[in-house]
């Protein structure tokens, strides 16, 4: 096997994961049995940032996360090679990043690269003080909330436009033609139906914005950015991979210039935990002296990061979860946050969710929505039930399911069943029966609950000029109601409903509150 | 009117031509059609296939209701996801078997489906009725989910409660439409049975029909006319209807009805949950506009025992 042939079966492995990845991403959703057969979440649990952060915020280290235990195993023995073999949005990079910067070299813009041990050291730290602020910066987290939010939606809403449009306006001769063609769409490449999303403007300019970098030089969100890339360079300098020659050679200088990961400093040195080993100087050493060889691991350069800067991102890292934690908004009782079903405590809950967008993916009603500002920066892109939009399927656990953290922990459906995430109150001025005298009770008939969590009361009212008349009115259980959401969502009454859920975080304990 | 020129109105509404919704005005015509001493088949067994094709033997045969090349609707209740135990969707035998026999009968599409009211891939699934379908490896035989585009707002002409509504293309373009509703307790409407199952084929905010209900469904019914109605009853939720849950709620009777004849039919039916015709709404409003004969006294009750 020649030096050559290495860049291509890095490209092959590349393409096998995003795959992978784009396969797992479209099989994240109800298949016809009640569990996921798949490890869909695995690309958050194999990635060693979210395994470090929630172990830190949770104070306790979560199975379910192992497997990024081998990365960083692999990543001791290997080095970097993460970015460049597995990471599906390095592979994104790559495919793109020749588009949006098409006919420049790699021209090198290294000079941020302590960027990324900075934007590492304020997640860990705010971790530490139980904030989870990984989404933000996580690659996988932008890439799939991203994909959920924005280019998914927007991709079915242009595909099936384009087929409804024929269908609808178009003659039945021509939609014979595109009807077939839709429904290979649909079977193989859409998602089952239209979703809708909040914040689906700035998941998609997040996910942008690291394409957009591009410009400043080939993979610049990695290089300089990607806190995931500054842990496993942190790891790497211990591996066991070693390229040679360890400095570029003097007459010639390529390596240098046209390495991906502009893994040179100043002087031509090569910086191990910035090779991705992704084996092009491999190809392109016009005296084919590059190599990767086994050795000890040597005596390693000095972190690419200066102490005041290091300083500067740790005072960062510890005032960002303080000011959130100090702000209003955190003990502001906000009735409409309604956890998912087997949510953790709120405030374990928002240490470990790591707001990758997993469980708004699977939520088969699209119920489940990120939060915006309802909890400040803390809370964003965390999930809550919203059932004007979607309730919560009596007998679905999905969400559970895929969550890679157990921020949602893993229901059976017996627990899903019995799990109260709030309780339904009805507006006796707008709730049909009461307010209007009219017969309704359709959120009776919809309560999956046994013994029903919503019942009603039958009374004779008087009806002028027509003598008198059985009208049903509803009646909540608290006791019973698990906070589904159904009945707020099938409220015939215009706007919001007459029915809503109030959600458990607002009914605090005995011990907490702020109250008298 | 003419039911070929109300599909005309409806197909030309679908093609953008024609501007104002298809009016639906057909009742005194197809009224003259039904007996006033209509048959009502009683079938008790366990054998439910074998019940099924007995009932349609009963009824006439399925080529008096199917010809070669018909489009045939078969319309149970799929409506939530519950199991097959706990009865608050038709049993997935009687529906296969009546696939099975509009295949037979050389139909050249037979479509199965139901707007449901929990996540319409739970219920399919867990009803068992798509993979009983499944089952039949039939190119013929279509068990689709609803398709937002073929809802088409119908102008009810004769409609006493409800004169405008939006009804599915399919349901109304059938050559031969077979209701297998089944029967159950309802909180709103007393039973649900097969004049209530019109509301799995109609689009809209079907909440909104909650305040007068029985009369709107009989409104429905003007315009969804059965060829035939065969009720489930095996097992009936007897009350914390239509969605049920438990099992301490179903009664099993291994009983089935069928008749050419709506109200009929869901007279009878209503007589094995110790009520009185006259106690439904709908039955007694679809009675008022000549959809059928609801006094059992006039009705030919034949039962058989397999």
């Amino acid at each position: 096997m020649g030096k050559k042939s290495w860049k291509q079966i890095r490209r092959v492995s590349q393409l096998l994961c995003l795959c992978i990845f784009l396969a797992l991403f479209r099989l994240t959703d109800y298949t016809g049995a009640d569990t996921i057969p798949y490890a869909v979440n695995i690309f958050f649990r194999m990635d060693p940032l979210v395994g470090a952060c929630v172990t830190l915020a949770a104070r306790t280290f979560i199975s379910l996360l192992w497997p990024c235990l081998v990365i960083v195993a692999l990543t001791m023995i290997l080095g970097r090679f993460f970015c460049a073999w597995i990471c599906p949005m390095g592979t994104i990079i790559d495919m793109t990043g020749h588009f949006i910067r098409p006919h420049q070299k790699y021209g090198s813009l290294s000079s941020f690269r302590f960027l990324k041990y900075a934007i590492l050291t304020m997640v860990l730290i705010s971790s530490l003080f139980t904030i989870q602020f990984l989404g933000f910066v996580d690659p996988f987290a932008i890439l799939v909330r991203g994909m959920v939010f924005s280019f998914d939606p927007v991709f079915n809403f242009l595909v099936t436009g384009f087929f409804d449009r024929i269908y609808v306006s178009g003659p039945a001769w021509l939609s014979q033609f595109t009807e077939p063609g839709y429904d290979f769409f649909k079977i193989f490449i859409l998602p089952y139906k239209q979703s809708f999303f909040y914040l689906s403007f700035l998941s998609f300019l997040l996910l942008l914005g690291i394409f957009i970098l591009e410009l400043f030089g080939r993979r610049f969100w990695c290089r300089n950015l990607c806190p995931l890339g500054a842990l496993l360079a942190l790891i790497s300098r211990v591996s066991f991979l070693k390229r040679i020659p360890i400095k570029a050679c003097k007459n010639c200088l390529l390596c240098e210039k046209d390495c991906p990961m502009g893994a040179f400093d100043t002087r031509g040195g090569f910086m191990p935990e910035e090779c991705n080993l992704c084996m092009d100087c491999l190809a392109f050493c016009p005296n084919q002296i590059t190599g990767f060889r086994f050795g000890l691991p040597g005596q390693p350069m000095p972190v690419d990061i200066s102490r005041r800067q290091l300083v500067t991102a740790g005072f960062a890292g510890v005032c960002i979860p303080v000011l959130s934690q100090t702000s209003a908004l955190s003990k502001t009782v906000n009735n409409d946050l309604i956890r998912p079903p087997g949510a953790l405590e709120e405030s374990d809950f928002l240490a470990t969710c790591v707001r990758c967008g997993e469980c708004m993916k699977v939520c088969i009603t699209n119920g489940l929505q990120p939060l915006v500002f309802e909890k400040g920066l803390a809370g964003m892109f965390t999930p809550r039930l919203m059932p004007r939009l979607g309730y919560c399927e009596f007998n679905c656990t999905l969400c559970s399911q895929v969550c890679p953290t157990h921020a949602i922990e893993r229901l059976s459906i017996k627990e899903k069943h019995a799990f109260k995430m709030g309780t339904a109150s009805i507006d006796k001025n707008r709730c049909l029966p009461y307010a209007e005298q009219k017969s309704c009770i359709v959120c009776e008939e919809h309560c999956p609950v046994h013994d029903k969590a919503i019942k009603f009361e039958e009374v004779r009212i008087d009806i002028p000029g027509k003598g008198t008349r059985l009208l049903k009115k509803p009646r909540v259980f608290t006791e019973q109601c698990i906070g589904c959401g159904i009945c707020e969502n099938v409220c015939p009454v215009a706007g919001e409903a007459a029915i809503k859920v109030i959600g458990k975080a607002s009914q605090k304990n005995n011990f907490g509150g702020s109250g008298y | 009117m003419e039911r070929r020129k109300f599909l005309k109105q409806v197909s030309l509404w679908s093609a953008g031509i024609l501007v104002t919704p298809p009016v639906f005005d057909i009742t005194r015509e197809a009224l003259a059609a039904f007996s006033a001493t209509p048959d009502i088949l009683v079938a008790k067994g366990r054998d439910y296939p074998a019940m099924t094709r007995q009932l349609v033997d009963g009824a006439g045969g399925i080529s008096k209701f199917i010809t070669k090349g018909d489009r045939v609707v078969i319309k149970p209740n799929i409506g939530w996801d519950r199991n097959l135990a706990q009865g608050a969707n038709t049993h997935p035998l009687i529906v296969s078997t009546l696939a099975s026999l509009a295949l037979e009968a050389g139909a050249s599409k037979v479509m199965v489906f139901d707007r449901t009211c929990n996540e319409e891939r739970r219920c399919y699934q867990n009803s068992g009725i798509k993979p009983a379908l499944d089952k039949i490896k039939d190119k013929r035989l279509k068990c689709s989910y609803i398709d937002d585009r073929k809802f088409i707002p119908i102008t009810i002409k004769n409609g006493r409660a409800l004169t405008e509504w939006p009804f599915y293309r399919d349901a109304l373009e059938a050559d031969c439409y077979i209701n297998v509703p089944v029967a159950k307790h309802h909180s709103s409407s007393g039973l649900s049975m097969g004049l209530k199952n019109a509301m799995g084929v109609i689009g809209g905010w079907r909440g909104r029909l909650h305040n007068n209900l029985s009369a709107k469904i009989a409104d429905l019914n003007l315009v969804i006319r059965p060829d035939l109605t065969l009720v489930d009853a095996t097992r009936i939720i007897i009350k914390n209807g239509p969605s049920g849950g438990s099992l301490g709620d179903v009664k099993t009777l291994h009983t089935m009805i069928a008749g050419i004849d709506p109200i009929a039919v869901d007279a009878y039916t209503t007589t094995l949950f110790g009520l009185r015709p006259e106690d439904i709404g709908s039955t007694v409003e679809g009675f008022k506009r000549g959809l059928g004969q609801m006094n059992l006294g006039r009705c030919h009750i034949r039962e058989f025992t397999i």
